[in-house]
């Protein structure tokens, strides 16, 4: 039997008709209003693998604010939604995103962001229309110090990372202490920054600098040596860490090491194996098998979700998700960016990563840890000492 | 400061091995087809890519799954130079142009099928360590210098003695004078171009255990391995060998004495002042009538 395409088509059209109106109808009604937060992230490109981590921390804030009941504002109900872009750490693409979301999309507040050279671009944006922008990830410093009253951020930033670490490490007596960094702001910013905070007899260490895309650390491993140093801090993220760490070890030197944040996960320790990582500390936004009760919760949700261990980027982003819920609930509005602002910046929230509170620049202080890796694979916390504990609670 | 500088030159040679293979391979080419391919860089990704496929989904045997990188590879180079370089023949222009498309269609053809994230490829090589003294390397480290020296000697014996070596030579000499003596030129050009790229894909099945495998990982061997040809004599298969070794070493042994981030402009600078004072290169011939 021969079908008609022109009855076809009239058939789909028929339907998309019908279909139509009870969308818009659904839209409508008070019982199931939809509300988008917006998110920029990077789900492809250099940074999609700690993309991932934030959104699954947004992902589970969300299904928590909806599985309790959604958010409420003066008797309306809204179930939370994402609006979310992929900047692949590209900061025109993050610009661009950023201007959609406030003029096409018109959401409330936008959260998010890995990179801190994007967050750069999308936080003037953020300004320019009056939407507040919360950030969970970048650590720039400088982000907020551009006196952008729109702008918060929850995550500690390398300054206060870095305070943390070099208290930890001053305390420890290592002398000379090297350094093996990116050859960016991120890094020579890192090594510098460090540098002088840390006693003055640390610094006859060696200082190395590698590109982008550069994974032999041979000669850095060498400079290591020859300066005799007690230990050496890396600055750079998971992939060029675990090279580093393996060059290290396997020419045979046993300086301490001293990584970032992105080396304290059960991720960073399939990339390599415990024996190599034995000895060696890191700062830490997030120890996620800490005997304290937030974290602990966090984490059995977290695991029972994605069926693996918590992530400090998740937890972050969980974290900066209903700090944003919190403050358009105590501002009574999902329109007034404005208003959300003002009580984004009176806010005192119970996160999981700590209480979080921003100062008159928009930055949260939360608890910074240093842990380190055991024998057995596994952590434990050494700083701050109000929360010290063995093998397995890091 | 004898141990450091021993350290450096065995680092050195290991990375100018790679930089060995990548020149080798684009010196092949360029000999008897006169065509720089910039896609090089990207088969020697992709050499990394299919050996960590093959180790994970088909063996888990290194040699095997090196084999067939580089059998893969000499398929890819044969598809290539019939596809893309030979309608192009005579255009050099256009086989430039296409070289260029062929990375940006090679590498996002890697990330769509494998992801922008590094692959990790981990052999027992890597985790074999090898003391020298007090220094220590992994074997993997030192079987790539090892391997690259044998592969040279072979490529080398094979160029000079064999019936095919010597008819590849003649035609990177004179492609017209080579048809006229009855060289199957054609034949000549579609294995030189697999024999190239079988050592990108060697290459990068090397390289990839020791470090990671990832989307732009035979950018830097690319510039290195030109820099090498270009040191030892454009054309010249012992300059490859000679240049890219000598690239290695340089940048390796001048981060005892300079810091570590003017590597890459030490061993270029080198390679300036080389081309200064012998602008054909170290093994390079002056031909009349060139500059």
């Amino acid at each position: 039997m021969k079908r008609s395409p022109m009855l076809f088509s009239c058939a789909l059209l028929g339907l998309a008709a019908l279909a139509w109106p009870m969308r818009e109808v659904q839209a409508q009604s008070p019982s199931s209003a939809r509300l988008q937060i917006g998110v920029l992230t990077s789900l492809t490109g250099s940074m999609a693998a700690p993309g991932v981590f934030q959104m699954n921390g947004f992902r589970l804030a969300v299904e928590e604010v909806n599985a309790s009941g959604g958010l409420t504002i003066a008797g309306r109900s809204y179930s939370l939604e994402l609006k979310v872009y992929d900047t692949r750490a590209n900061p025109s693409e993050g610009a661009s995103a950023m201007q959609r979301l406030a003029t096409v999309d018109k959401v409330p507040v936008v959260l998010g962001e890995l990179s801190s050279g994007v967050a750069a671009a999308i936080a003037p944006i953020a300004q320019d229309y009056s939407l507040p922008l919360v950030l969970t990830v970048p650590t720039g410093p400088n982000l907020t110090e551009q006196n952008n009253p729109f702008l918060f951020r929850v995550n500690a930033h390398n300054n206060q990372l870095n305070q943390a670490l070099a208290d930890f490490v001053s305390r420890q007596g290592w002398a000379p202490i090297s350094f093996i960094a990116w050859n960016n702001d991120a890094g020579r910013g890192g090594v510098t920054g460090m540098r002088q905070l840390l006693p003055a007899a640390t610094k006859d260490g060696y200082v190395g600098y590698f590109n982008v895309g550069e994974l032999d650390f041979s000669s850095h491993v060498s400079n290591v040596r020859n300066s005799r140093a007690q230990a050496v801090m890396l600055f750079m993220d998971e992939e060029p860490g675990s090279l580093a760490i393996r060059q290290i070890r396997d020419a045979g030197l046993k300086t301490q090491i001293v990584g970032t944040l992105a080396m304290g996960s059960d991720r960073f320790l399939k990339r390599l194996d415990a024996q190599r990582l034995d000895g060696m500390v890191q700062y830490n936004a997030f120890p996620p098998n800490a005997d304290v009760p937030r974290i602990r919760n966090f984490s059995q949700r977290y695991k029972a979700k994605y069926g693996e261990e918590a992530h400090g980027f998740a937890a972050q982003s969980y974290d900066g998700l209903m700090v944003a819920v919190a403050a358009m609930r105590a501002a009574g509005t999902v329109n007034n960016g404005k208003a959300i602002r003002d009580a984004l910046a009176r806010i005192r929230h119970q996160g999981v990563i700590g209480d979080i509170q921003f100062d008159a620049k928009g930055q949260a202080h939360p608890s910074v840890y240093v842990t380190q890796w055991c024998a057995d694979g596994t952590r434990r916390i050494l700083y701050p000492d109000s929360v010290k504990a063995g093998c397995g609670a890091g | 400061m004898g141990e450091a500088l021993l350290e450096q030159v065995i680092n050195g040679l290991m990375m100018g091995s790679l930089y060995v293979l990548v020149a080798l391979g684009m010196v092949l080419i360029y000999g008897v087809m006169h065509v720089v391919n910039f896609a090089h860089g990207v088969l020697f990704t992709l050499g990394g890519y299919v050996g960590v496929f093959c180790y994970q989904h088909l063996a888990p045997s290194y040699p095997l799954a090196l084999l067939l990188s580089i059998a893969s590879l000499a398929v890819l180079g044969l598809a290539i130079e019939r596809l893309v370089f030979h309608p192009l023949d005579g255009n050099l222009r256009n086989q430039v142009i296409a070289s260029l498309g062929l990375i940006l269609f090679l590498e996002n053809l890697i990330i769509a099928v494998w992801g922008a994230t590094a692959l990790q490829w981990k052999v027992a090589s890597t985790e074999h360590l090898v003391s020298i003294g007090s220094l220590q390397f992994s074997a993997h480290h030192l079987g790539i210098i090892v391997i690259t020296l044998a592969l040279v000697a072979v490529l080398g014996v094979f160029l000079k003695y064999s019936r095919f070596g010597t008819a590849i030579r003649a035609t990177s000499q004179s492609r017209e004078a080579a048809i006229v003596v009855g060289i199957p030129v054609r034949r000549v050009q579609r294995s030189s171009f697999a024999i190239g790229c079988m050592l990108a894909g060697l290459g990068g099945g090397l390289v990839g255990p020791l470090f990671l495998v990832f989307p732009q990982m035979g950018d830097v061997p690319l510039v290195k391995g030109l820099a090498g040809i270009l040191l030892g004599g454009m054309g010249s298969v012992p300059g490859a060998v000679v240049g890219g070794m000598l690239l290695g070493v340089t940048e390796s042994v001048s981060t005892l004495f300079l810091p570590t981030d003017y590597r890459d402009s030490i061993a270029f600078m080198v390679m300036v002042l080389i081309l200064l004072f012998r602008p054909q290169g170290l093994f390079g011939q002056r031909i009349r009538g060139e500059d």
